[in-house]
């Protein structure tokens, strides 16, 4: 860590866009820092002793915005900030991010189940209720499985063809990494609860459907809860990823939510600890 | 650099040596082999590969499923042996179709209670049912097709008799007779034979070869069907 910064003590300074925010109580003057213990002493700004290992050649290092002395600052205390991008802050900030395909995760859905429901009071046209529902259960099912998986949660399922005509079924869960931001509770929130809850409510319509003996709406539930499950399925197993075992990942699920406190505005994300505090 | 840090410190001498003077005379024998192992990280690259489907806008996905779809039904139009059908299978196609046909096949009662829903679901229930049945048949017999592929091949090659199917009620607009159902005989054997050459076109190569004929026969049936229930339609 010293050999990048050229210098350990002085913190890491002139790194364009990733500039170190000065912690306001660093004193000015106060003492070598520990780690300078090898007998820098304090040097004023930009110089060090000469014949320095490593740091001959970048002796003149441009002061930081603020003008605090850099001698003392702990490096252990520095904290990033993010220079001029104020949108990537906002949005990492959001409670939720993507909020259109929130709106349209839940969309679908909520409206198909509506309209099965209420479809006699707007026609009386079974071919024309069925029609939409059904259209509305395919754009659903689309939606879900290439959209609002992708965007909300970083999970995606596909199928492949090789060239033996075999077909494999692939299961992706994103990674955390720097490059991609990891999803906010809020979004992950909504997204298993729509999952979950919209096939038991047209499990609900299957049996409404069989003990009232109306079988011509039969084929339309059918098709309903089979693309929902289908989903369903497809994400959980996204979500398990090298575990095969669906009872401990159901019973750590569970935990998580029952023990899991939120605060406002504290929400997770495992990749990012190193590089940003928590605001509470 | 130590031997030229070294050098400097006796001024006295004279020119200090050269760097790596001394490399030149080492030279490697040729029994003894380099060699080793160069890794270079892949992360990045994978990395990258990956996001570009995981990362495209939404636009971006709706237009290659449509284009995916558009050419599929090219492909149904003029059947040749090709594995795009097969290889990136979707089932937009067939569900479009069905419930086109099935609402062209609803016969238009004057009582708003009966208003063609049998029929409707009819359609719906004999055209997924039977592309399941005859998916199962053709697994049963060991063919090479997995599932989806196989309801995607048979829920397209309807196309043609969707189309026949319009041609039929365009048809029937002009007055009855036998004239009027000499053409739509005739009509609908032509889109029959055509599903039946594109279908065969895409499921033929995927069975054992002396089992072609047990597979290929629920096909005959089921395009059979549909067409006896565009063929005897009447809209009263």
């Amino acid at each position: 860590m010293e050999e990048r910064t050229g210098g350990g003590c002085w913190g890491a300074r002139g790194r364009g866009g990733e500039g170190r925010r000065r912690d306001a109580r660093a004193p000015a003057w106060a003492g070598p820092h520990p780690k300078c213990a090898g007998g820098l002493g304090l040097q004023p700004w930009g110089r060090g002793p000469a014949g320095r290992a490593g740091g001959g050649g970048d002796a003149q290092r441009p002061p930081p915005a603020f003008g605090v002395p850099q001698a003392l600052v702990d490096d252990t205390e520095d904290v990033s900030l993010d220079f001029g991008n104020e949108d990537e802050l906002a949005f990492r900030k959001a409670k939720i991010r993507h909020p259109l395909a929130t709106f349209f995760h839940l969309f679908f859905r909520v409206s198909a189940i509506v309209t099965y429901v209420c479809c006699d009071w707007f026609s009386r046209s079974f071919v024309g209720c069925f029609v939409t529902v059904l259209l509305l259960l395919s754009f659903d099912f689309w939606s879900v499985k290439n959209v609002t998986g992708r965007l909300m949660v970083g999970l995606r399922w596909w199928n492949q063809i090789d060239e033996d005509g075999k077909s494999h079924w692939i299961f992706e869960a994103r990674k955390a990494s720097p490059n991609h931001i990891a999803a906010t509770e809020a979004e992950a929130r909504i997204f298993w609860l729509g999952l979950i809850i919209c096939p038991l409510i047209w499990i609900v319509f299957l049996f409404s459907t069989l003990f009232s003996l109306k079988l011509k709406w039969l084929a339309l539930v059918i098709a309903g809860i089979s693309l929902q499950a289908a989903n369903l399925y497809g994400y959980i197993l996204c979500k398990m990823g090298g575990e095969s075992d669906l009872s401990k990942v159901t019973a750590s699920f569970l935990s998580q939510t029952v023990f899991q406190t939120a605060g406002p505005g504290d929400f997770q994300k495992p990749g990012l600890e190193g590089l940003e505090i928590h605001k509470h | 650099m130590a031997k030229a840090a070294e050098s400097s410190g006796d001024p006295g001498t004279t020119t200090p040596r050269p760097l790596f003077a001394g490399l030149s005379d080492i030279s490697i024998s040729q029994d003894i082999p380099v060699e080793g192992e160069i890794t270079i990280p892949m992360r990045s690259q994978i990395q990258e590969f990956d996001s570009s489907t995981l990362n495209e806008s939404v636009q971006n996905t709706i237009m290659r499923d449509l284009k995916a779809v558009g050419k599929k039904f090219m492909h149904v139009l003029y059947p040749r042996k090709s594995n795009t059908l097969l290889r990136d299978w979707d089932l937009w196609g067939p569900l479009i179709l069905c419930v086109t046909l099935a609402l062209m096949l609803q016969r238009s009662s004057v009582d708003s209670e009966k208003d063609g829903g049998p029929q409707f679901a009819e359609v719906f229930v004999i055209v997924w049912f039977g592309a399941v049945t005859i998916t199962l048949n053709s697994k049963l017999l060991g063919g090479n097709i997995s599932f989806f592929q196989s309801l995607c091949v048979l829920g397209y090659c309807i196309l043609p008799l969707t189309v026949a199917m319009l041609v039929c009620r365009l048809v029937l607009l002009a007055e009855p007779g036998p004239v009027n159902f000499m053409v739509r005989l005739f009509v609908v054997i032509v889109m029959f034979a055509w599903s039946i050459v594109a279908s065969t076109a895409f499921l033929a190569d995927s069975q054992p070869p002396n089992r072609k004929a047990l597979a290929i026969y629920p096909v005959f049936l089921f395009y059979f069907v549909i067409s006896w229930m565009i063929l005897t339609f009447t809209p009263q």
